[in-house]
């Protein structure tokens, strides 16, 4: 199948799994979230086996918790990441709006309370922002997301090295304490608040209504949803939760750099795909991306502890996302049986 | 799509009359006349006869890339695995060939044969495990950087043999009747991509399959034989650009493919090629690749900080995209 980004009304809907049992129909619709969580529980048990191998002890406190702590920014980026995705759009420019947000949190915020708390609420309003042009330019410019996002990612990069020209900085310890503490389970609780968050969002009519838009403009449209307000705020929802990632990134890295943003991009869209989300839209859970973004992360930590080069690293990420994208493909067809032969061209 | 003609008025009527393709090619020429002419007056100098050979010269290598990237994106795909299917190519070449220009002869379709071959596993992956084309390629991208980095150590080494094959230098860097030969090379790619696009069935069926894979598939289009060859043509592309780059610079270095991810798609958008597939041409893209070189060129040498070329480039490909990128109102 070619990829595009709209589906166009005379292309055939993947027709409806049999809904001869219930858990059949169930994991039939949420063929990648199942999967999702297949892989997680697979990832932890080997990370804990490599770990109790090594170490002859399983990881404590410390070591889960940091683990948590350096998921978190990809969590973030990730379930914005998936907003976007779910539209059957993308956005590129998550890493370039964690790398200002990153820049901008260890130049400008200062220690005083109150400037870390308005700092943090000028990044996250700087993100929405950022989205709300991408969404106003994909919405009513009517131009491709890849395209947009593209442009606006090579915009804020440049705008990152204006704030931060060289890497260095220091984030308060304040905000580092509060938000990746290694020894209090803080992170845990943004873990918990993002899941929260995309409980809520998801059950809100724009929850709804963004599944609709990435299943079936056109169909949406005729339904009565509001295809463009929609785009909109998927963006602007992608872009506030990559400057939150942002701020979280300076605060387990307690410094900043221009670029260290960069690698987001990728990895956020990496998670969602991993996490079982449809590239194709109108496919996926935002838990889905949270479970993406904990199997990248563990993925590092098994490859640190089964000793590979770290510059073997990209590899071993590549062939995964392959591998994972082309699993999630065939189990569909698999569990969709009948529809095998059809459902490929 | 917009094979509509749009009424347009006054002395337009010739424009309007192009074919879309052509029309959206002719400004992306226009616009590198413009950006050399705006050149020319801020840096005098700019647009002379060395000035533009350099332009150009530079510019041919994101031509290069934008070839194989043009032939994706008319099937509605995109290419991410260009800049370390270009690296991995690169140094495959020189440490294969050590130097010797004796060796190159053999190593040169080598490294060319094996970028197509990976370039039609993406393929195979879009078209047969119907994985999207972005995560194929990211996956593939990520897999080509990896092994490159652990293969080499991390860096070419002195000993690794990291300089081209001097006769490749020679060729690159030499010129006939005063044309570089790089730029002939580019010039051979971009009649051989004109007949493929504009004359052969290939081509038709490529422009088929862009606007609606399903219909071609049904009018006997062999939809997934076609995507593995295109990909393998842009891992192809790409391992040529590679060849070429080292050869042009000597050397080898590790990143060297990272710009021409964004300028390969820069150029093709630029040039009018529909980031949705059918629509555009190559000759398009390779103006593009020249504005978008002029463009930095001219910012380069107004002392334009880096942050600020990079902003020029994101609103550059914004304002080009809002200006004739957009779909058909059908939609939303």
């Amino acid at each position: 199948m070619t990829q595009t980004q709209t589906r166009s009304p005379q292309q055939p809907r993947p027709a409806p799994a049999p809904a001869s049992t219930l858990l059949g129909r169930l994991s039939a619709q949420n063929t990648g979230l199942v999967l999702a969580w297949l892989l997680g529980v697979a990832m932890l048990v080997l990370y804990l086996a490599l770990f109790a191998a090594r170490k002859s002890a399983l990881p404590g406190n410390f070591e889960l918790t940091s683990t948590v702590n350096n998921t978190v920014p990809l969590i973030f980026a990730a379930l914005g990441q998936s907003f976007a995705v779910l539209t059957s759009g993308l956005d590129l420019s998550v890493g370039g709006v964690m790398d200002v947000s990153n820049s901008l949190a260890a130049s400008q915020m200062g220690t005083s309370p109150g400037g870390i708390l308005l700092w943090t609420v000028l990044i996250l309003l700087f993100g929405a922002a950022t989205g709300l042009v991408n969404g106003l330019l994909v919405a009513y410019g009517r131009l491709q997301p890849i395209l947009v996002t593209l442009g606006t990612l090579a915009i804020l990069q440049g705008l990152a090295l204006k704030v931060l020209p060289q890497p260095g900085g220091t984030t308060p310890p304040a905000l580092t304490k509060a938000l990746a503490d290694p020894d209090a389970p803080y992170g845990l609780i943004l873990v918990a608040l993002a899941c929260l968050i995309w409980f809520v969002a998801r059950r809100t009519s724009f929850g709804m209504w963004i599944y609709a838009v990435g299943n079936d403009r056109v169909a949406a449209r005729a339904r009565g949803v509001p295809v463009r307000r929609t785009l909109v705020l998927a963006y602007v929802t992608s872009g506030t939760f990559a400057s939150a990632a942002g701020i979280m990134l300076a605060a387990t890295t307690t410094g900043g750099d221009a670029a260290s943003g960069d690698v987001f991009t990728l990895t956020s869209i990496a998670a969602v795909v991993i996490g079982g989300v449809s590239l194709f839209g109108g496919r996926g859970s935002g838990i889905g991306a949270v479970l993406g973004a904990f199997v990248l992360t563990l993925l590092i930590n098994v490859l640190f502890f089964a000793s590979v080069d770290p510059l073997y690293e990209p590899f071993y990420e590549g062939l995964f996302l392959v591998l994972a994208a082309a699993a999630t493909t065939l189990a569909g067809y698999w569990l969709r049986r009948g529809q095998i032969g059809r459902g490929l061209r | 799509m917009s094979t509509v003609e749009h009424p347009e008025r006054g002395g337009f009527a010739l424009l309007s009359r192009m074919k879309p393709d052509r029309r959206l090619g002719l400004y992306a020429l226009a616009a590198a006349i413009v950006v050399f002419v705006v050149g020319q007056l801020i840096q005098p100098g700019f647009a002379s006869a060395s000035g533009v050979k350099t332009v150009l010269v530079v510019a041919s290598f994101v031509g290069l890339v934008a070839a194989g990237q043009t032939l994706v994106v008319l099937i509605g795909g995109i290419d991410l695995s260009v800049p370390w299917m270009m690296n991995s190519m690169a140094v495959l070449l020189t440490t294969a060939a050590e130097g010797s220009s004796l060796r190159a002869a053999w190593v040169v379709p080598v490294v060319l044969v094996a970028g197509a071959l990976l370039g039609a596993v993406n393929g195979l992956g879009v078209a047969v495990l119907a994985v999207p084309a972005v995560v194929m390629t990211l996956g593939m991208n990520g897999v080509l950087q990896g092994l490159t980095l652990g293969l080499t150590g991390g860096f070419t080494c002195a000993s690794c043999g990291s300089s081209a094959p001097p006769v490749l230098a020679g060729a690159v860097n030499g010129s006939v009747l005063g044309i570089p030969g790089q730029l002939i090379i580019v010039l051979l790619v971009a009649v051989v991509m004109t007949v493929l696009l504009s004359w052969t069935s290939f081509g038709r069926r490529i422009y088929a399959t862009g606007t609606n894979p399903r219909a071609s598939a049904l009018a006997g289009v062999n939809v997934r034989a076609l995507t593995i060859a295109l990909y393998a043509l842009s891992g192809l592309f790409a391992a040529l650009a590679g060849i070429l780059l080292t050869a042009y610079g000597g050397k080898a270095t590790l990143g060297m493919g990272d710009p021409y991810l964004f300028q390969s798609i820069a150029a093709v958008v630029i040039g009018g090629v529909s980031i949705l597939g059918g629509r555009g041409h190559y000759l398009g893209a390779l103006a593009g690749s020249v504005t978008l070189t002029a463009l930095i060129s001219v910012l380069l040498a107004k002392d334009m900080p880096d942050y600020g070329r990079d902003m020029v480039y994101g609103v550059a490909v914004l304002g080009i995209a809002l200006l004739y990128g957009r779909s058909e109102r059908d939609e939303a």
